[in-house]
Order: structure tokens, then C-alpha cells, then sequence
């Protein structure tokens, strides 16, 4: 069953374009993430599937009906803001019926959700106390507890975690989540930070300048990006971007690829596809773990470190291909010192292409 | 540099001293004037302590002063202006409010305009506005009256408080205001129950402000009003400027004190919050 369509909506502002014809559609369930840098249009587009602002034109349908012209309250939606958006007058208890009281719920219903709400958040020790006497972390349960009170068909959560801190945020992150897969209710979460919708999403849409870039979920949008934007704005530290020009040799079509340390012919899987482009540019698209140490006796490319960083787990190596600063994340084990030379080699399996011009995938 | 660091305290203080003393003095010599005989007046210097102490002056200004022809004191002068503040204060803040409250969260086409229009009149001299506010008075029935005066007081009122609650409801977050949508309030729900009770401060300020500025009104007393509606700013000036034999210091010192009171009384309540709202719209709530 679908659970929200959106549907060619756009919304201008005078002669600004906020959003450019937009269409999602995610069934029921789904948790559906919507990133992008500011500016691109996500909150614009979750103020519209919250009936805050009207489109100018196109078609929102939440459940089975189409809800341009619902009132917000009558659109069985909840909404978490960046802000929490708590009323400060009122204790915790008062925050979360205040919805219930306006709908006109029964007192003593009213008693029951927030005793479930509140135990379920363990906010329960906190229900007469005011917004302001609450922790960052704190507020943030409250707001989803006015949030969940409403048991809505939608939950909308605009940029819920960016106010608190980084060890807060990771954990509210994985509640989050883990609270998806209790309630198993259709969550829209919009987003600047790629890694919780990567965390996070079922589906997302990567979105830029009022365009859905691309809507997959987290592996195709990782693995396969629909172009260079894509590409670069998921995934920490970035996608390598390598130019590079279309060879053959041997019969194989491959890229040619230039270290301090040498030069070396890469084979592309599949490369006949790329027959007619022989000789032309394309950027070479390389997440920073698909370059790996290339075993003893196997073919590679000697790479010098510049510069290493160690995170732990791993050491992301500085080095340069074809005049290009380049990323590898390898084992602190193997990882090499400044100055020293590495033999490296990519992942061809997991390598993509862009076409320079319209920067769209080529493979 | 502990001497020196001494000596600029002790300069500091004495600064401060004479300020305080400075504008306390008109303050201490109507007390002490106020509750001095006239023998005593006239005999005495003007800042000595009173020798004895006797209220006659005070019953006098209230009750049985002339001003003018009449010779009943202040009283009837006090109820008026109290009939007219009160309910004045309170429209004025209430319409205020509400203004600021649409003009901030409800913002509608032209909505700039119009506060701009209203802010306008934050500047108008009243000087200007006599003649036509007594023209539109008289069509409206309310020329000479208390009604009349509160509703003067309300439309310059509207100005002001405007002012001031539109830019105190700016610094809610309109966030807020999408949360009681989302919970189903509307226009008004959200007005009484979310925006109202996170006021307290600037009420207070409004209050004391509009307060101050019509108990304190002249112009507009002394113009709109006439015989049995006139507010006590304008008795005042009556009784003082009604000429006897003797010129009754105590009793204009009285009276004088009499129709500031209620002024200072309300500010010295509620002062504190007067501090604290101008500058709540910069703390985070």
C-alpha cells in the first residue's frame, strides 16, 4: 500500500524556484530520507507534506487520499522540528496532551497515552517539569513523545538531531531506528547529514537546487550514485574523482592512470561498452576503501604518501593520481608513512564513470 | 594602586551620591512641604524637616480644594482618570497583542505595509490630530466624556503597544506556532494557549507603559473633556492655577503628589519586570 505519493509538486517563490517537480513514492512502513546541502529544498518539500506551505502546483497523497487541500491537522500527521518546538509555558505532560486536549480525547485516554508515551521514551520521571528545566537530549524525547501521542499514519521529522551533540546525536539516532522498528509507522526525515540517512533511511532521495537527484535506497545511492553530485555528497571522506581518458590496450578498454611512483593501464570490466568513447575524458569515480594495498606479485601502482590520517580502524592515506589528491582508507597495518611509497590497486568491480560534461554515470 | 584604586572608589560613590541626592531633593521638599502648616511654610527655609506633622493639606487637596468654581478637591478628578486608564490600558494592550501577534505569526499579504501604517502613528504629534479627533468625537456622541477620552487613548495606544508585541512575538519561533497547528489549534487556541502565557514580560511592560502615559496625559484631557470627565492631570493644573489670597504650597504639594502616585505605585509593583521584558526578547525562551 502506498503511504505518501508526492506528485509533480513544485513551489515558486516570484521568480525563485524552490522545488522543481518532485515525485516520491514510498509505501507503507518505509522510512524515507530526504538530503541534501541547505538551500536544496527538502524543508520547503516537508512543509508541503505537512500542508504548512501549499504548492504550486502538483499532487500530495498521503494513504489514499490526496491531501492539497487538508487542513494540517487533518492530514493524520506528526511532526518532530529541528527546534522541538516545545511549548515553554507548559510541563512535559501538558506539551504532549496539549494535541489530545485540542482533539477533544477523553481525559482518562489521554492519562493512558502518555503514561505508554512517556515509559516508552523513559521520559516518565520528567512529566512535571518544564521545557527549560529539560536536557538538549532530554527535549528532544519530548518532542517525539508529542509526536507519538497523536499515533499518526505519518511521522515527519525535520532535522530532528542537529541541535544536540555529536555522542548524543549517535545515540538519539539508533533510538530513532530502533523506534521505526517497533512502530513500523512510515517516517519522512529530512536531513543535511548524509550519514544518518545512510544509517537510517529505507529509501532516500538525494536532492539539489529543487531536483531529486536521485530516490534509491542507501546501497544504490552508495554503490551505484546517479551522478558526480550524488556521488560526492554521500559517503565520508568523499568519492575520489579522477580524471582520466578512455584507452585500449591489449584489446581491453581501460583507463591510464599516472603516480609519482609510475604509470599504469587499468582494464575496465565491461569496458567494450565504452568502445565509441575511446579517447575522450571521463572521471573515474573511486570511494576512498575501494582502493586497497595490492598483494605481493600483484599488478599495482606505486602511490607516495603525503600524508596519513588515522581514524582507528582505519588509515586514510593522501596520495596523488593524475595531478589529483586522492584518498585511500586501508589497515593501519599496512598503511605506509609520509614519504614513503605504496603499491596500490582499485577495486575495478566497485570503480564508476562520469561523464564530464553532464556528470551522469556512465557505467 | 590600592590607594588609588580607594580613591576612585570613593570618587564613585560620592558621583553617585550627589545624583541621587540631586533628584530625590524636588521629591523630599514636596513630602516635607506637603505635611507642613502654612505658618511653617512661611516662617521656615524650604528644605528643613517639618516641625510638626499634620495631614490638613492632604484632606484638604483631596476633598475640599478649589478648581475653579467648584471646591470639592481632587477626588472626583481621581476617579475620572482611574474610570479612563483602566479600561484604556486594557484595550490598548489587548488590541496591541493581538496586532503584534497576526502581524508576526499570520503574516498576510501587505502585512508589512500595515505595520509600517501603524508605526506611523508611534510618531504623529497629538498636537496635530485635535482638531479632526474633536470633529470625529463629536459625530461618534462622545465629545466631553470619559468614553470619549478612553477612546483617544485607545487608538494612540494602538501604536505603541503594536510596537511592542510585534517585536517580541518576532522572537518566537514560528516553529512553535507550526507545532500548535500540527496539534490542531487554531488562530485563536494557539493566541490564548501557546503565545499568550510566554508574554508575561512584555504585558508588564505595556501595562506600566500605557499606564504611565495616560494616567500622565494633559493634552488630551484638558481638550476632550470638560466639568464632571476630567482626568486628574487637568484638575491639578486647575487647583494650582486657581488664584486665592494665599497660594497654598502645602495643599499644591499635596495634590501634586496625589496624582503621581498611582504612577509610581504601579511601577514600583511591577518594575521589575519592566527591566526584565525590555529585554526578553533577546533571551532564548
Amino acid at each position: 500500500m502506498g503511504a505518501l505519493a508526492i506528485k509533480n509538486v513544485t513551489k515558486r517563490f516570484g521568480d525563485t524556484h524552490i522545488l522543481k517537480g518532485i515525485d516520491i513514492h514510498i509505501d507503507a512502513g518505509q522510512f524515507l530520507i530526504l538530503v541534501g546541502p541547505s538551500g536544496c529544498g527538502k524543508s520547503t518539500l516537508m512543509n508541503i507534506i505537512a500542508g504548512l506551505e501549499a504548492p504550486t502546483s502538483g499532487e500530495v497523497q498521503i494513504g489514499e487520499r490526496v491531501v492539497n487541500d487538508v487542513a494540517p491537522k487533518d492530514r493524520d500527521i506528526a511532526m518532530v522540528f529541528q527546534s522541538y518546538a516545545l511549548y515553554p509555558t507548559m510541563n512535559v505532560r501538558q506539551n504532549i496532551a496539549f494535541g489530545m486536549e485540542t482533539r477533544g480525547v477523553p481525559r482518562k485516554e489521554q492519562e493512558e497515552t502518555i503514561t505508554r508515551v512517556s515509559k516508552m521514551l523513559q521520559i516518565d520521571h520528567l512529566l512535571d517539569r518544564k521545557p527549560g528545566q529539560l536536557s538538549g537530549g532530554q527535549r528532544q524525547r519530548v518532542a517525539m513523545g508529542r509526536a507519538l501521542a497523536r499515533n499518526p499514519t505519518l511521522f515527519l521529522f525535520d532535522e530532528p538531531l542537529s541541535n544536540l551533540d555529536a555522542k548524543l546525536r549517535v545515540e538519539m539516532r539508533t533510538e530513532i531506528k530502533q523506534l521505526h522498528h517497533r512502530l513500523k509507522t512510515t517516517i519522512v526525515y529530512v536531513t543535511h547529514d548524509q550519514i544518518e540517512a545512510m544509517t537510517l533511511g529505507d529509501r532516500i532521495a538525494v536532492m539539489k537546487d529543487g531536483v531529486i537527484q536521485q530516490f534509491g535506497s542507501p546501497e544504490e545511492i552508495y554503490e551505484r550514485p546517479a551522478n558526480l553530485f550524488v556521488a560526492g555528497f554521500i559517503g565520508s571522506p568523499s568519492m575520489n574523482f579522477i580524471d582520466c581518458h578512455l584507452a585500449e590496450q591489449g584489446g581491453d578498454v581501460g583507463i591510464s592512470l599516472q603516480s609519482e611512483g609510475g604509470v599504469r593501464f587499468v582494464p575496465l570490466l565491461d569496458g567494450r561498452r565504452f568502445a565509441d568513447r575511446l579517447g575522450q575524458k571521463v572521471i573515474l569515480g573511486v570511494r576512498p576503501e575501494q582502493i586497497e594495498v595490492a598483494e605481493e606479485g600483484e599488478p599495482a601502482l606505486e602511490c607516495k604518501v603525503h600524508l596519513t590520517e588515522p581514524t582507528g580502524p582505519d588509515t586514510m592515506i593522501f596520495t596523488q593520481i593524475n595531478g589529483k589528491e586522492v584518498i585511500a582508507r586501508v589497515h593501519p597495518r599496512a598503511a605506509g608513512r609520509p614519504g614513503d611509497s605504496m603499491r596500490l590497486k582499485l577495486d575495478v568491480r566497485k570503480v564508476v564513470l562520469f561523464d564530464p560534461q553532464t556528470e551522469a554515470r556512465l557505467n | 594602586m590600592h590607594d588609588q584604586n580607594k580613591l576612585w572608589r570613593i570618587a564613585l560613590y560620592g558621583v553617585l551620591l550627589y545624583a541621587a541626592v540631586y533628584y530625590l531633593l524636588p521629591l523630599y521638599v514636596m513630602v516635607t512641604t506637603s505635611v507642613k502648616s502654612m505658618d511653617e511654610i512661611r516662617a521656615g527655609n524650604l528644605i528643613a524637616l517639618p516641625m510638626s506633622i499634620t495631614f490638613d493639606a492632604w484632606t484638604k487637596a483631596w476633598a475640599t480644594a478649589c478648581t475653579g468654581v467648584d471646591c470639592n478637591g481632587l477626588s472626583g478628578y481621581f476617579w475620572n482618570s482611574v474610570k479612563m486608564v483602566i479600561p484604556a490600558v486594557l484595550i490598548s494592550t489587548s488590541l496591541g497583542a493581538l496586532n503584534g501577534y497576526v502581524l508576526s505569526k499570520w503574516r498576510f499579504k501587505g502585512s508589512e505595509l500595515t505595520f509600517a501604517l501603524i508605526l506611523f502613528g508611534v510618531f504623529i504629534p497629538f498636537q496635530v490630530v485635535l482638531l479632526p479627533m474633536a470633529q470625529t468625537l463629536g459625530w461618534f456622541g462622545l465629545a466631553r466624556s470619559v468614553a470619549g477620552l478612553i477612546f483617544v487613548h485607545v487608538v494612540f495606544g494602538i501604536a505603541s503597544t503594536t510596537l511592542f508585541f510585534r517585536n517580541y512575538y518576532v522572537g518566537i519561533p514560528d516553529e512553535l506556532i507550526k507545532a500548535a497547528r500540527l496539534d490542531g489549534a487554531g488562530f485563536w487556541r494557539i493566541f490564548f494557549k501557546v503565545v499568550l502565557p510566554m508574554s508575561t514580560p512584555i504585558v508588564m511592560v505595556v501595562l506600566i507603559w500605557q499606564f504611565t502615559q495616560i494616567w500622565n496625559d494633559f493634552l488630551f484631557g484638558v481638550v476632550f473633556s470638560s466639568g464632571d470627565s476630567q482626568p486628574i492631570t487637568v484638575g491639578l493644573n486647575n487647583l494650582a492655577n486657581t488664584s486665592t489670597s494665599v497660594k497654598e504650597y502645602n495643599v499644591d504639594m499635596a495634590a501634586a503628589i496625589i496624582a503621581a502616585l498611582p504612577t509610581i505605585v504601579v511601577y514600583v509593583l511591577a518594575g521589575k519586570y519592566f527591566v526584565r521584558g525590555l529585554t526578553a526578547g533577546a533571551v532564548k525562551g
